[in-house]
């Protein structure tokens, strides 16, 4: 469980936003839809533990991130997956370093394993074939594609993502939905910060609940999502 | 997979290419820099050359027997500084005499050989010091067969001291080489740290401390550093030693190839080697915070 208390953030000399409360139960994919400049992206880096909130705290598992051990912070960093709504551009990467560094920092995975599960991952986000791709050559959408498969080769226990389905376009929408739903039914938890919730998923997510400039909605697993559904 | 990733060799692992270019370019580098420092632990820097042309000649008096002149010989040959102490007898002094003076055979008349036997004196080249030639002329003085101790007083402490200021010259440039490598090391470093930059802040961003990066990258530096530097040396002594075998001439300056094997040839090696781990380490460590500042 990830839980934000009264969490307030200065920047650019004004508020943003100030005593939010959150809770992102495990084994479940969030949505935080919120429009352009509400500080989406600063709310997944104060939960990631990579900015501390100007007020509040959040609480991993009942442990405090930014009042406790700084060594507690670390593991839970290293247990996310983080894809950047601006992912990296650095003309010297192909697609296959991604992996290849993604590896490194879960704690290295053997050559041939980490081919194998890069190709299959790739496949899996419509990019067969794509590890000797230079990232500054892709597209938004395959760019995006490509360092979620990345992130997702370490298999992070939570996993942030930060305007990827926007990112990944229409075609793809349905496909991350299901790959989402896949991961929270295999006990992970995702979080997407979005500017607003593709009109398919709000029909099967509900109204989801304000917080402050946000909505949070909770992605239905499968079944839910078939009665939501219509079609 | 563990939580904690292993950072041993993270830029090989990150950036192969560019870390082959550059640790190829530092191996012939310590090729040279072995070679270098092997010839001037053999030579002394200028103090072998000068010592192959420096003796001491202790003259005898004429009427010292041979066997007692021999005697002598060995026992000055015995002293700490001394490398080779020979007798040569007034046959040879005369002989010596007349290559030297063609025509003073007249010299020779009805009263014989006007030469004494001498005992001629070398110092090891290590121990060519004011002090240790004082030493052997000391000795030599007080032993009643000898006449007259020849050791160059009023020219050997000018020859020393220009032999110091050489082998502090030598000893200079093969620093000034060392701080050259290790200027353009923190340089290859930095580049390398800010080509990786975007690799590291991905790392750290998925908790892995920044120190820890650094040290791990300081220590694979100086681990390969110290790598490198041993077998360039190795190399360079290598070399060095077929230098020597085919061409004798150079053992006179350099000193013999047998040398290069000594306790104190490889531990010299072994601590330049280190200092190279060292300054490898420093100057990756230095690399990594000036891209860090650089990004700030």
């Amino acid at each position: 469980m990830i839980e934000g208390f009264r969490l307030g953030v200065f920047s650019r000399g004004a508020t943003i936003w100030d005593g939010l409360d959150f809770a992102f139960g495990d084994a479940a994919a969030w949505l935080v839809a919120g429009p352009p400049s509400s500080g989406k992206t600063l709310l997944l880096s104060v939960l990631r533990g990579e900015r501390r909130p100007d007020a509040g705290d959040v609480v991993v598992s009942g442990e405090s991130l930014y009042r406790g051990d700084a060594s507690l912070v670390r593991a839970w960093r290293a247990s996310c997956g983080h894809v950047a709504e601006h992912a990296t551009a650095d003309g010297r990467l192909t697609v296959g370093d991604l992996f290849r560094r993604s590896a490194m920092a879960g704690g290295g995975v053997r050559e041939g394993e980490r081919k194998e599960r890069a190709d299959r991952l790739l496949e899996m986000v419509g990019l067969p074939g794509a590890t000797e791709w230079r990232v500054a050559e892709l597209s938004i959408s395959e760019r995006v594609r490509a360092c979620l498969a990345a992130e997702l080769l370490r298999g992070p226990k939570v996993l942030f993502c930060d305007g990827v389905v926007a990112g990944a376009g229409i075609p793809f929408r349905e496909m991350l939905r299901g790959l989402f739903r896949a991961l929270a039914r295999e006990g992970n938890t995702v979080v997407l910060a979005e500017r607003a919730i593709p009109e398919r998923w709000a029909l099967a997510a509900g109204d989801g609940e304000p917080v402050g400039p946000f909505r949070v909605y909770r992605l239905p697993g499968p079944a839910a999502a078939v009665k939501g559904e219509p079609g | 997979m563990s939580e904690r990733p292993s950072l041993w060799w993270i830029d090989w692992r990150l950036s192969r290419g560019p870390l082959v270019r550059e640790a190829t370019g530092r191996f012939l580098f310590f090729c040279l820099l072995g070679f270098a420092l092997l010839s001037l632990i053999l030579s002394g820097g200028a103090g072998r050359f000068i010592a192959d042309r420096y003796a001491i000649t202790a003259v005898l008096r004429t009427e010292v027997p041979q066997a007692e002149a021999e005697g002598l010989a060995r026992k000055v040959a015995a002293l700490p500084p001394v490398r080779s102490a020979a007798y040569r007898d007034p046959e040879v002094a005369w002989k010596e005499f007349l290559r030297a003076y063609p025509g003073m055979e007249p010299l020779r008349g009805a009263g014989g050989n006007p030469l004494p036997g001498y005992i001629e004196i070398r110092i090891r080249p290590e121990r060519l010091t004011g002090a240790d030639v004082r030493l052997v002329t000391s000795a030599l003085r007080s032993v009643s067969h000898v006449e007259q101790v020849l050791a160059g007083d009023e020219w050997l402490p000018r020859l020393l001291r220009a032999e110091h200021i050489v082998s502090w010259a030598f000893r200079g440039i093969f620093g000034a080489f060392l701080a050259g490598f290790f200027l353009v090391c923190r340089l290859q470093e930095r580049a390398r740290a800010v080509a990786l930059a975007g690799d590291f802040a991905f790392l750290a961003e998925r908790g892995v401390p920044a120190g820890r990066l650094a040290f791990f990258r300081a220590a694979g530096a100086a681990v390969s550093g110290f790598l490198l530097a041993a077998a360039g040396t190795a190399a360079g002594g290598g070399a060095l030693f077929l230098s020597l075998r085919t061409f004798p001439f150079l053992e006179n300056v350099i000193g013999p190839s047998y040398e290069l094997i000594l306790p104190r040839t490889v531990a010299a090696a072994a601590l330049f080697s280190l200092v190279v781990a060292l300054l490898s380490g420093a100057a990756s460590l230095l690399g990594w915070m000036a891209a860090r500042s650089r990004r700030k």
